[in-house]
């Protein structure tokens, strides 16, 4: 089961920092942090795509990254897809103002905003080795 | 920057290029009044968005031929006034955006020229627009003939023509297009009695009809070369059909249009060689028929 692929889907989200938030630490645990074992799709694609898209949740147990309490991964998934296995709600573990503050461009990112990237890309990774554990 | 923008971007994350957009939408957010809508927030809560894409010209950035940020725009029913397609630009640019997700130097460099080229854009629009009344349609056309015997057949060739195998020309420039039948349509139907425009307002999509014409010999439906909102008619011929025999092209148009999906539409459009080969051929079976 260790490796046991993940769909690991961001909301990736324009509204506010959290949707910055997910993305990147989607794509840390896509590229670093357990590159093998994630699947992950655009979720812009994935809401406008086809018929092979929406077997994503029912090919993979699907984490969602919310930026925000507006949880648009997790709805997009339900409407198209299937259950979200679970979620990772970056508001919830970072706290709303920092999830709700304003977005922030590639040159913009700060040393603490790296560090938040770190706590939410470790929490995901947690929830995969979960349902690898499993 | 006089004029600002709701910007769109594709916002994906599966391809650098998707990347490329989100930091093209910030950065011209951060210089100016421009607004991003966030793709994915848009199709959860419209309303959100709806007004600020309304009131605000649009500019929408593709990150690669899927087009999801456009596909999004025309399922809305918006009006696209500015697009970008971030893969089209780095070819452009010689720009090999690479395989990762993260932005290096040269995608970074990609993002600085694309945001500067849009700043620009949009001061040239502005000074464009105010001096633009008609410069929309050229003011003359060249064309190339296809004669067999004594029957003449001419057709623009003109940059922003295109044609629809229905033998009906869309002249487009911008967000905005011109439409008209091709001179073997009006050959065809010889002396054209009637034209019945189509409703200032519809909503029409590739292929729709737009308008009726008749001679004696038949009634023809114009069918449409691309998806819009009908903004103008040309009121002339319906007084003046025989406009349409006289040269279809000029002061024989027919319609005007404000585009919603041209990227989509012209995948089923030709150019003028394109079409001028199927003109050719109309020609020599119609004439073989007789």
């Amino acid at each position: 089961m260790a490796d046991k692929k993940v769909g690991v889907l961001a909301c990736s989200g324009e509204e506010c920092l959290g949707g910055t938030i997910s993305r990147l630490a989607t794509r840390r645990v896509m590229e670093k942090l357990r590159p093998n074992r994630t699947v992950t799709l655009c979720l812009p694609l994935y809401i406008a795509g086809g018929e092979e898209e929406r077997n994503f949740a029912k090919e993979y147990p699907v984490i969602a990254v919310e930026g925000c309490s507006k949880h648009c991964s997790t709805c997009a998934t339900e409407k198209y897809s299937g259950k979200v296995h679970d979620i990772v709600d970056v508001a919830a573990i970072l706290g709303e103002d920092v999830a709700l503050a304003k977005t922030v461009s590639a040159r913009e990112l700060t040393e603490k905003h790296q560090d938040m990237v770190k706590i939410i890309s470790r929490e995901i990774c947690a929830k995969m080795d979960a349902i690898a554990g499993a | 920057m006089g004029k600002t923008y709701a910007v769109l971007p594709c916002n994906g994350l599966d391809k650098c290029a998707g990347c490329v957009t989100r930091e093209i939408a910030l950065q011209l957010s951060a210089k100016t009044d421009n607004e991003i809508i966030c793709p994915v927030f848009y199709r959860v809560a419209e309303a959100r968005y709806n007004r600020l894409a309304q009131e605000k010209p649009l500019l929408v950035i593709d990150g690669c031929a899927t087009r999801c940020a456009s596909k999004l725009a025309a399922e809305k029913r918006l009006k696209i006034t500015e697009r970008l397609n971030v893969s089209d630009y780095a070819k452009e640019e010689n720009v090999t955006l690479g395989a990762g997700l993260s932005l290096d130097a040269d995608a970074l460099g990609l993002v600085r020229r694309a945001v500067t080229k849009l700043l620009n854009d949009s001061e040239k629009d502005n000074a464009r627009q105010m001096s633009e009344v008609d410069d929309f349609f050229p003011s003359s056309l060249d064309y190339e003939i296809y004669k067999k015997d004594k029957f003449i057949f001419r057709l623009p060739t003109n940059e922003g023509f295109y044609f629809n195998e229905n033998d009906v020309w869309a002249y487009v420039s911008g967000n905005r297009a011109r439409v008209g039948v091709t001179d073997y349509v009006q050959k065809s139907l010889s002396d054209i009695m009637f034209f019945t425009p189509p409703a200032i307002g519809a909503e029409i999509v590739q292929f729709d009809e737009l308008g009726v014409m008749e001679s004696g010999k038949a009634i023809w439906e114009i069918i449409s070369p691309v998806s819009g909102v009908v903004t103008a008619i040309n009121e002339k011929l319906i007084n003046a059909p025989e406009m349409l025999n006289q040269n279809p092209y000029e002061q024989g148009w027919v319609a005007e249009i404000d585009l919603t999906d041209f990227d989509e539409d012209s995948d089923l459009l030709h150019v003028f060689d394109g079409y001028m080969s199927i003109l050719k051929r109309k020609v020599d079976e119609y004439r073989v028929k007789d």
